[in-house]
């Protein structure tokens, strides 16, 4: 690596790590350390949300998927996400505020039961921790590729610098950091966007060029006949199910929009964060595209956004680049360390443990994020071996997404869901999904849909012959914007 | 489950369209506190609008 681009890497550690450590000291209490003390402006809850949405994935693998399959790739970012993020703007956050929640376990808790939320953030908690040794592997790889630091001490580094502020500074500082890694996400995007177009003559020149070789990478969607991404499968499963089960559902996602300090902040945070996904395809999509239009030669299509970042970004903006590498992954796994401790401190202590207390909420939270980093410290070496665990992993979460949708969607616009319907409809949806997936081999995205399909018939149905809660009980946990002229 | 892909993007502006008409039917006085009832860009049906309308755009070019 350049001297140069090092001294940028440097200087954003730095800088990460002092904005870190200075909000710490604004931490009193559990209430400042998981929900930020409720001060979050709009705009920084936005930054953020995209902050943790944009992951590893999303950065290699999306540049890489783009080169393959086109601008498809974007419905991610579109159609995949867009609407979800208006819904849950527009009337789950409202909803989630009045409920005065900390989390989406606890609404699923108060609105069905004790059972229902433990078995939410079991699976999610589970789930995250996997996830969260992924990231960090990722991010010791790419430290590797760059500078050449061995695996573990790309590990140890990027997790002290993690740990100094998630620990010390709670949601706050993740908020922040996250905001301040997004504006350096964005800047090298467009600047690869600005550089790219230059390269190749112009915006009419690069389409040419591109569509030449490849006729359909300006198209948005596949034929239905298409292996991966289908494109009633895209409709269907990620833009009806998949989507907003992600967006009206994900703790580490709207954590950051429990901690607003007004309602309003919470919605336009979202809303904000979904006009910044709009342009999220500039930072992953293009440079796939570009690699493609540049002609790279690489082996494979991963190798795409690196091979941008040596041959087409100069010294100084390639530093930058990787920074913008690094804060994606960084971002990713600050928050979702934040909102595991959360969900392991309130939503499955607070109900297993009858004689909690609650004082200590805040030396277990700062406890079990370390304890959270530490293990996927641990596990990153080993991700490689156990990618079949996390394969199983991400298997189960997708086969709870579309009963777990329903039970949000009816559960917050309908008083008319039970309890018992509630525990039901998840367990058989999720049996469902399991059978779907794995006798009849469907692929995951019709697995989401046809769940979904199941499950919010059911629980209407099984609600009707069960014992609901009072209206008054439900006043503040069903929302209804439209009833209410 | 042959459908031509043709289809896929008049059925994603026509979602993007039906989204649009969902929300401009939550009342503003649900998404905006009373004391900034008189600021305009904090209805977020605008925001929302304004997004829904570059949502079609875009897949009415990428078609």
């Amino acid at each position: 690596m350049h001297p140069i681009d090092l001294t940028v890497v440097l200087v954003y550690v730095a800088l990460i790590t002092f904005v870190g450590l200075r909000l710490s000291q604004q931490v009193k209490s559990a209430r400042d350390f998981f929900l930020a003390g409720r001060s979050l402006t709009w705009w920084v809850i936005g930054l953020s949300i995209i902050g943790t949405n944009v992951d590893t994935n999303g950065y290699i693998g999306a540049s890489g998927n783009a080169y393959s399959i086109g601008i498809a790739q974007a419905n991610f970012e579109w159609i995949g996400a867009i609407p979800a993020m208006i819904i849950a703007s527009l009337i789950f956050i409202p909803l989630y505020w009045r409920a005065g929640v900390y989390s989406i376990a606890e609404y699923l808790g108060l609105r069905y039961n004790q059972a229902v939320r433990v078995i939410a953030a079991t699976i999610v908690t589970t789930v995250s921790v996997f996830a969260m040794g992924v990231a960090m592997w990722a991010l010791a790889i790419t430290l590797q590729t760059f500078i050449g630091w061995p695996i573990w001490l790309g590990i140890l580094v990027s997790g002290t610098v993690v740990g100094l502020y998630s620990i010390s500074g709670g949601l706050g500082a993740v908020a922040i950091t996250d905001s301040i890694q997004v504006c350096i996400m964005f800047a090298c995007g467009l600047i690869i966007v600005a550089i790219g177009i230059q390269d190749a003559g112009g915006t009419g020149s690069f389409i040419s060029k591109l569509t030449a070789e490849n006729p359909t990478h300006l198209q948005a969607y596949l034929p239905a006949d298409h292996d991966g991404y289908p494109w009633h499968g895209v409709i269907l499963g990620l833009g009806l199910v998949l989507s907003p089960a992600y967006w009206v559902g994900g703790q580490a996602i709207l954590q950051r929009t429990l901690g607003a300090r007004s309602q309003w902040d919470a919605s336009a945070g979202m809303m904000f964060a979904a006009v910044a996904k709009t342009f999220v395809p500039l930072l992953i999509v293009f440079p796939g595209l570009l690699a493609l239009v540049m002609m790279a030669d690489i082996e494979y299509p991963d190798m795409a956004l690196p091979w941008v970042i040596k041959n087409v970004l100069p010294v100084g903006v390639s530093g930058l680049m990787f920074v913008a590498i690094i804060a994606a992954l960084q971002s990713s796994i600050d928050s979702s360390i934040n909102s595991t401790a959360l969900m392991i401190t309130r939503d499955i202590r607070h109900v297993l443990i009858k004689n909690h207390n609650p004082e200590s909420d805040l030396k277990i939270g700062r406890f079990l994020t370390l304890g959270l980093l530490l293990a996927a410290m641990t596990i990153a070496p080993y991700i490689g071996d156990l990618g079949g665990i996390f394969n199983f992993l991400q298997f189960l979460l997708s086969l709870f997404q579309g009963p777990m949708l329903a039970l949000l969607l009816l559960g917050a616009l309908s008083k008319r869901a039970t309890a018992t319907a509630g525990i039901c409809t998840l367990v058989s949806g999720v049996a469902l999904a399991g059978l779907l997936s794995v006798v009849i081999e469907l692929n995951l995205l019709y697995v989401a849909f046809f769940t979904f399909c199941y499950a919010l018939p059911t629980l209407w149905i099984i609600s009707g012959f069960t014992q609901p809660h009072s209206d008054e009980y439900l006043q503040n946990l069903t929302y209804s914007p439209w009833s209410d002229r | 489950m042959d459908l031509p892909v043709a289809w896929a993007n008049p059925i994603s502006m026509l979602l993007f369209v039906i989204l649009g008409v969902a929300v401009w039917s939550i009342p503003k006085s649900v998404l905006v506190p009373p004391e900034f009832a008189h600021q305009s860009w904090r209805d977020l049906r605008w925001w929302a609008t304004g997004l829904i309308l570059f949502q079609i755009m875009l897949y009415g070019y990428f078609s």
